[in-house]
């Protein structure tokens, strides 16, 4: 293993190709001479708590919500089924559309802009400067409140008509009402309050930035190869793998974002439906009118939508992400 | 040298000046701590006309038990989810990512869907199956999930991490009579330390954070977890206790702040101490 | 490095599994989910009020030293909540609040039990005509655990620095002139009052003047289009005239009390909140009146809004009595009613409204003194919200947000706030 980080030809594969990164070793040597079959029980040993957890916990509640979503289910009298009904009763469910359009916007808008701030602060809060574990502490401090009932104050705060955002804009002349109250301004707060918490994928981002071998840096330095230069050729190509992570866990949390509509909207979803999130809709329908069929029903679709995301982020993926062990 | 040490401070004072911008809300909650609850949301500006201490000191009897029992509700869960996924997730990102057999695919698969669905539809059936085990008011419906790797998020997690080392280094142990549990344990988990640190850190403050959850099965009072508590605080219908609940909000993130520093300081001594000599 | 990830990884792991054994085992110790024969006492509120039923139920076990309580608490949100999830599993506490729009949900989906002829319930305390409006659909199995009313909260010490004063017979054409005359002319820049269509229970006194009811016996919508027309209408006039808070002032449709209570003159407020919502601004005194009425208005249209509790159906027989042991101690004990006071509404029991008067604060008094006056009035039978109508409220924030941001008219969002609940109704 000492051969790869410590040639220099290796800094230049990384650096020329890296889709061809690391040696491709012949596949046979890697496999225990049993071949791929062998390994299934051995993998099994090691999946034997995922498996319990898949069969116990996790699998009943979601094949019964997909049972349910083919149901028309109260909460309360056993569930009837109804066939397709809730997916037909979708298709003309104005609130449902008001609900996709703006989790797409949400979803477009935020992770892009989430993980290019992340992945910036990241970088410069890797090494190089002293007290760097403190200012990560303190860029990391507002994802700390998470969805606490704490933000919904300090949101009104800040966007309320007397809040900050707002005073701030008197001195260039503009005057706004509140933006929570305002439809085509509230989805925005929304998108600033995740970004605001871009905590998580950058702590993910500095855990990647500390995987990529320091000699490989020190291969290309003496290569002569700039800073930005190096960036380009060696951080970005070996940070791949933890780019497309994050997108994806992003990508799906953003899908699901809840806590901070509810808590910010009260729970409406308003004004007007402009920060109805998919799942802030799913659960009105579920919890507050007791429509626990339709829910699921849309929780179901949403997965589809999720999983054709990710399913098309894993096909692009061959395409930008360069893994070690290939 | 003298331009570096320049273009250092230009960084610092940079930095400083986007911490207080990112951090400015809490300041702000900060200064409400410490001011009477009913002026909170009357008198907003940073700097109080009066200070006080009776959101502290109220707060922390509020609900008839010390605020110190829901801390340590909530530092018990923590550590205990940490551990589970620590233990039950790295097994199976090593046997997703590492080891070659026919399921592996499917699995990842599966283990993928089970976090693209919202947990509202979820709750419900999960409810249900704890409850018929008795375990309401307990922490098991808590606990045990997290030893049984059903926090997909980590598994992925690690799978990609384990993906991003190189198969030489696998191959050289494998040379050497390493069976797939010593190249786990001694090759790939010390390789991972960033990401079982990353592991621990989420899982940590993500339990700690975690709301409804706890809220349907602690509902004792001597139970209750940090954020349950705080919801309580506070009336829905008439907003009274805005002021405790900042206060005990605050008083909260002291240990998961503390812990985010001591946590973040491993992130740094990853591949670079370990493995490769 | 190394060292810590490996040696650590063993010992944590170790750790775990010992703690979740242990963890195991304690859970098996006595739960507040019923095994232990212990009753389940659900209720929800602040902090203030959590700690005050604490101790009445401290002060219950000491009259019952046989009987334990498990409390089950939550704000409001968070009781629907678990309620709902409960529900779902029929693991319902023994004895519970029930969240208004909820009423007779719960009712259909059986979890109230019967209380006729259960010997420990104790309702000496109500004629058997009250008793009668405790019933639904004639059945007893409801009760009021505390009343309100609808009523009109000023600011005393507004009124008098600005010298207004309010008529003894207080229509809604003079309440509205009175409003945009005061928001033209007093000195201190102040509203004549918050933007207020929201407020369910004056709506429900406005419908009930104009001879129809919120919701009709048989579990329709009575309001009609028009109805709810007319009553958007008294408040878009008052909104355009400059007489309320804007809906961004306020922060919402729903207006934030501790953001604008010190900026108005009046609000419409249920007749308990004055308890709380006076706290808030310590500086102030409060007053408060029946609602404006119409010189037209219907009679019996004065009601009192019944904030109901109820025993669970699923409560085994050997328990019922401890149930109703505790339910009668929520309706009678005059300990219970000094620690909670009135915040959430007064008692249904006179008697011992009475016994409390002389312990009552100021904002009680105002209190007790509206629940009498409203306890005087002819009042005709009032309906609960029928299963499917849990979101009116949400249904009506919408179509004023509408009103609001000028996208539809007036009769266009009665009209559509009006389908679209009779819609979630018939749904339902």
């Amino acid at each position: 293993m000492m051969t790869l980080t410590s040639s220099k030809d290796t800094g230049r594969r990384v650096r020329g190709a890296p889709a061809a990164a690391g040696v491709k070793p012949p596949r046979g040597r890697a496999k225990p001479s049993g071949g791929t079959r062998g390994q299934g029980l051995v993998a099994h040993v090691f999946l034997l708590p995922w498996m319990i957890g898949m069969v116990a916990v996790t699998a009943g509640p979601l094949i019964a919500s997909a049972v349910l979503a083919f149901t028309d289910y109260d909460l309360l009298s056993p569930p009837q089924f109804i066939g397709l009904d809730n997916f037909v009763r979708m298709a003309g469910d104005e609130r449902f559309w008001a609900a996709v359009r703006v989790t797409l916007v949400y979803v477009l808008v935020s992770v892009p802009l989430q993980l290019g701030f992340a992945l910036f602060l990241a970088v410069v809060l890797d090494k190089g400067l002293r007290g760097l574990s403190l200012y990560r502490s303190a860029f990391y401090l507002p994802s700390l409140l998470g969805g606490s009932v704490a933000i919904a104050i300090l949101w009104r705060q800040i966007f309320g008509e007397n809040g900050l955002v707002n005073h701030v804009l008197g001195w260039f002349g503009l005057e706004l009402g509140s933006w929570l109250q305002d439809p085509s301004l509230a989805l925005s707060t929304l998108v600033v309050l995740n970004v605001w918490t871009f905590g998580s994928p950058m702590v993910i981002f500095l855990a990647g930035l500390r995987q990529i071998p320091e000699e490989l840096y020190e291969a290309s330095m003496i290569d002569g190869a700039g800073r930005v230069r190096r960036f380009w050729s060696i951080t970005i190509p070996l940070l791949t793998p933890i780019i497309f992570l994050n997108l994806v866990l992003q990508m799906i949390s953003a899908f699901q974002a809840f806590t901070q509509a509810h808590v910010v909207s009260g729970g409406s979803g308003g004004p007007l439906d402009s920060t109805l999130f998919y799942t802030l809709y799913i659960y009105q329908r579920g919890f507050v009118n007791f429509d626990m069929g339709y829910a699921s029903a849309m929780a179901w679709v949403l997965l589809l939508v999720i999983a054709a995301a990710t399913a098309a982020n894993f096909i692009v993926s061959r395409r930008w992400v360069y893994y070690g062990d290939e | 040298m003298a331009a570096s040490s320049l273009s250092r401070a230009v960084r610092h004072v940079v930095l400083v000046v986007f911490v207080l911008l990112m951090i400015y809300p809490l300041l702000w909650m900060l200064v409400s701590s410490f001011k009477p609850s009913n002026l909170i949301l009357s008198q907003t500006g940073l700097f109080p006309a009066e200070i006080t201490l009776e959101n502290y000191a109220d707060g922390w009897d509020a609900l008839g038990s010390p605020f110190s029992l829901f801390l340590g509700n909530s530092l018990l869960i923590g550590v205990g989810s940490v551990i589970g996924n620590l233990f039950s997730c790295s097994l199976t990102a090593y046997a997703l990512a590492r080891l070659n057999f026919r399921m592996s695919k499917v699995y990842l698969a599966l283990t993928l869907m089970t976090i693209m669905l919202p947990f509202h539809v979820l709750v419900i059936p999960q409810y249900i199956l704890f409850a018929e085990l008795g375990w309401i008011n307990t922490y098991i419906p808590l606990l045990l999930p997290k030893f049984l790797a059903t926090d997909a998020v980590f598994i992925f997690l690690m799978v990609q991490f384990i993906r991003s080392l190189p198969r030489e280094l696998d191959q050289a142990a494998m040379i050497d009579g390493a069976g797939p549990f010593r190249i786990f344990w001694s090759v790939i988990l010390p390789l991972m330390q960033p990401a079982l640190i990353t592991t621990t850190i989420f899982t940590f403050i993500w339990t700690w954070n975690d709301y409804f959850g706890p809220l349907l099965y602690l509902t004792r009072t001597e139970l209750y977890t940090v954020p349950v508590a705080l919801k309580s605080l506070v009336d829905t219908e008439t907003q009274s206790g805005i002021g405790t609940m900042f206060a005990m909000s605050l008083l909260s993130l002291v240990p998961i702040v503390l812990f985010f520093v001591f946590a973040q300081r491993y992130i740094i001594k990853g591949i670079a101490t370990t493995g490769i000599k | 490095m190394s060292d810590l990830t490996r040696r650590s990884f063993l010992t944590w792991t170790g750790m775990g599994a010992l703690s979740v054994a242990a963890l195991a085992l304690a859970g098996c110790s006595p739960s507040g989910s019923g095994g232990d024969g212990s009753i389940r006492f659900a209720w929800w509120g602040g902090s203030d009020r959590q700690r005050a039923y604490l101790a009445a139920l401290d002060a219950f076990t000491a009259e019952h030293p046989e009987i334990k309580v498990a409390p089950e608490f939550g704000d409001y949100d968070a009781y629907q909540e678990r309620m709902t999830t409960q529900m779902a599993a029929r693991d319902v506490p023994d004895v519970f609040w029930i969240p208004s729009p909820a009423v007779l949900t719960y009712r259909d989906a059986g979890l109230y039990r019967d209380l006729d002829g259960i010997g420990g319930l104790d309702l000496g305390a109500f004629g058997a005509e009250q008793v009668e409006t405790f019933r639904l659909g004639g059945e007893l199995n409801t009760l009021p655990k505390s009343i309100f009313s609808p009523v009109v909260r000023w600011n005393t010490t507004f009124q008098e620095e600005d010298g207004v004063s309010l008529p003894d017979q207080l229509t809604w054409d003079g309440l509205a002139e009175l409003l945009v005359d005061y928001s033209k002319n007093n000195a201190g820049g102040r509203k004549g009052t918050t933007y207020g269509p929201y407020h369910d229970m004056p709506f429900e006194s406005f419908l009930r003047q104009r001879g129809e009811d919120l919701w009709t016996e048989d579990g329709r919508l009575g309001a009609s289009v028009d109805g709810v027309a007319a009553w958007i209408d008294w408040w878009e006039k008052l909104r355009l005239a400059g007489a309320t808070t804007s809906v961004s002032e306020q922060d919402g449709i729903e207006p934030s009390w501790a953001q604008v209570g010190d900026k108005v003159l009046l609000t419409f407020a249920n007749s308990n909140h004055i308890v709380d919502d006076a706290q808030a601004f310590p500086d102030h005194v409060f007053d408060q009146r029946d609602v404006p009425a119409a010189e037209d208005a219907a009679a019996g249209y004065h009601f009192t809004y019944y904030s109901r509790f109820a025993m669970y159906s699923g409560v085994p027989d050997d328990r019922v009595e401890a149930a109703a042991a505790l339910m009668s101690f929520n309706l009678n004990s005059p300990e219970l009613l000094s620690l909670v006071g009135l915040s959430a509404g007064a008692p249904p029991n006179a008697d011992l409204l009475d016994a409390y008067e002389p312990d009552a604060t100021p904002d009680e008094q105002k209190v007790i003194a509206i629940t009498r006056e409203i306890a005087g009035t002819e009042q005709r039978p009032r309906y609960e919200a029928p299963a499917g109508s849990g979101s009116w409220r949400d249904l009506m924030i919408r179509e004023l947000e509408e009103v609001t941001l000028g996208q539809k008219s007036v009769p266009d969002a009665a009209a559509a706030f009006v389908e679209a609940v009779e819609g979630e109704i018939a749904g339902a």
